[in-house]
């Protein structure tokens, strides 16, 4: 045990106090303590109320589409003959490293690129657009992208979910003469609650940590629009060289992290029994 | 068939499709030759370039490198780290060690938190101690962050397992050295795999560390190269880059789908 508690300690747990620490400590050349002041940068700062509100964005976003996809999917595809393709084609992206699915879509999404060259043929140019220079559409495609490479897991954790599903329980509701519908509402998606609840938790961390597929389709920018906390946090520390204010960056998202974990890790503990 | 049936069906295809067309453009844009590249996207094969774009992307983000950095990374660390886990995870199960709620919670409470949260310190530190830019410094950071969610796995997993095979080979007189690298690390072997092949994929896609705490070209790992190819992204042309993706991204899509059975009982454990 010792090793891991030493790494763990040495790595991450006192790096996380010293970030803490230095976040009541302002960036000019002296850096005295100055009590909260890097932390109400969050209200004056345009940059980084700008990179709250994308931060909600992205935390509905990656919640609601992977849930809502992975479930329609999981369920479309249970059964079926042409369903293993489908999924497949669903699930591949999921390989994919970030800064991967990045490229791809810089490669969708550029001036010259797939998606508006495609509503050109249509004749729709007026909608052609440069989908990442403009807020908030830059967001909400990366969004998008984002949706694109993470419902792969959702579907397959909803899959495991809905094998699970003892038949009986559907046949029984079946014979009560309940439609397709209703069996889905009231027999299906209850038993499916322990693994919604995973699903949700675990796009809601990943889209409150995202920064790959952001930082390499555009750095946070133009003008630092599309930043996200975990990007600003960064943007701050290394490229505008203002550690005290990235160190509060990095305490709020904590906070908000832990608090998002706390949703499936109660449940978690609980059945483990710590 | 019923008007249900084909509306579902249709609505499976649609999305399948979907789904596919950047996937299929990847492929399909790496494989047009640098050199004959229109400026604007193709949507169908012509001319096989690929081995061309690739050899150019090697060359220019120096991926040869870049690949031996992050196979090095990816596998020592998630190695470490499943055996430092497991350690812990013997350590707090099986073993009858004092306050194992406070340990696991020092260990566990590494996974919760953001990695931005570490990475100045870290910096600042690896500044000091001539860490900064050597894949010691990198394989040391990677093992850490991937301890304690091997030790989550591990440990639930190390529940599971029926406690008196231990017992009894205490009172057979093993000593728990033995009881751990010859009953426990067989028994916990299948958690052990699915931990080493989610981290191997979790190192290997990291980008943010392979930024901050690298400079020197042949040192940083792959994804680090990536984005410097996609920065360069107008003089190099689309085919290149995408090739240099397609590269880059081999291993993992291989491993994924090779070992799929591994990483769905790794997120059925994380439950």
């Amino acid at each position: 045990m010792a090793p891991a508690v030493l790494l763990v300690t040495l790595f991450l747990l006192a790096p996380f106090v010293w970030t803490v620490y230095r976040s009541f400590f302002s960036d000019t050349r002296t850096s005295p303590f100055s009590w909260f002041d890097n932390y109400s940068l969050f209200a004056s700062d345009p940059a980084l109320s700008r990179s709250i509100q994308n931060t909600l964005m992205w935390v509905l976003g990656t919640v609601a589409l992977p849930f809502v996809l992975g479930l329609a999917i999981a369920c479309m595809t249970n059964a079926g003959r042409f369903s293993r393709l489908a999924r497949l084609c669903v699930v591949l992206p999921y390989a994919l490293s970030g800064s991967a699915v990045a490229v791809v879509w810089n490669f969708m999404l550029t001036t010259d690129g797939a998606v508006n060259q495609v509503l050109t043929g249509l004749g729709l140019d007026s909608l052609a657009q440069g989908w990442l220079l403009t807020w908030p559409g830059n967001t909400v495609v990366m969004i998008l992208a984002n949706a694109w490479q993470a419902t792969g897991v959702a579907v397959i954790l909803f899959l495991v979910g809905l094998q699970s599903i003892p038949p009986e329980t559907l046949e029984a509701g079946a014979l009560d003469g309940a439609s397709g519908w209703q069996q889905f509402r009231h027999i299906v998606l209850p038993q499916l609650r322990p693994v919604s609840i995973i699903v949700i938790g675990m796009s809601l961390v990943n889209g409150l940590k995202s920064f790959d597929l952001i930082w390499v389709l555009t750095q946070g920018g133009p003008g630092r629009a599309t930043e996200t906390l975990a990007v600003s946090m960064y943007n701050e520390t290394f490229l505008e060289l203002r550690p005290g204010a990235g160190a509060a960056i990095a305490v709020v998202l904590t906070v908000i992290v832990l608090a998002a974990s706390w949703l499936y890790l109660r449940r978690q503990l609980d059945v483990k029994g710590v | 068939m019923s008007l249900g049936r084909v509306l579902r069906n249709a609505v499976i295809a649609v999305l399948a499709l979907l789904w596919l067309v950047p996937t299929w453009l990847l492929v399909v844009n790496a494989l047009v030759p640098a050199g004959s590249y229109s400026g604007s996207p193709h949507w169908l094969p012509q001319h096989f370039g690929l081995f061309g774009n690739m050899s150019q992307a090697w060359d220019k983000a120096n991926l040869g490198p870049a690949l031996g950095n992050s196979l090095l990374y990816s596998v020592v660390s998630a190695a470490a780290a499943a055996v430092i886990a497991g350690f812990a995870a013997f350590a707090t199960i099986v073993m009858p060690v004092k306050r194992q709620a406070l340990w696991f919670w020092v260990i566990y409470s590494g996974t919760l938190l953001p990695l931005q949260v570490f990475i100045r310190p870290l910096f600042l530190s690896y500044a000091h101690t001539s860490l900064y830019d050597t894949q010691t410094g990198l394989v040391l950071i990677y093992t850490a962050i991937a301890v304690p969610f091997a030790f989550f796995v591990m440990r639930n997993y190390a529940l599971t397992l029926p406690r008196e095979v231990v017992e009894a080979a205490r009172m057979d007189g093993a000593s728990w050295w033995r009881v751990f690298w010859q009953i426990h690390v067989p028994l916990t072997r299948s958690a052990m795999i699915a931990v080493f092949v989610f981290q191997f994929v979790a190192v290997w896609n990291d980008l943010m560390f392979g930024i901050t705490m690298v400079t020197s070209r042949n040192i940083r790992p792959v994804m680090a190269a990536l984005a410097d190819l996609q920065g360069n992204y107008s003089n190099v042309g689309p085919p290149i880059v995408l090739a240099g993706a397609l590269l880059v991204s081999l291993p993992t899509v291989v491993l994924f789908f090779s070992a799929q059975r591994f990483f769905v009982s790794s997120l059925k454990i994380h439950r």
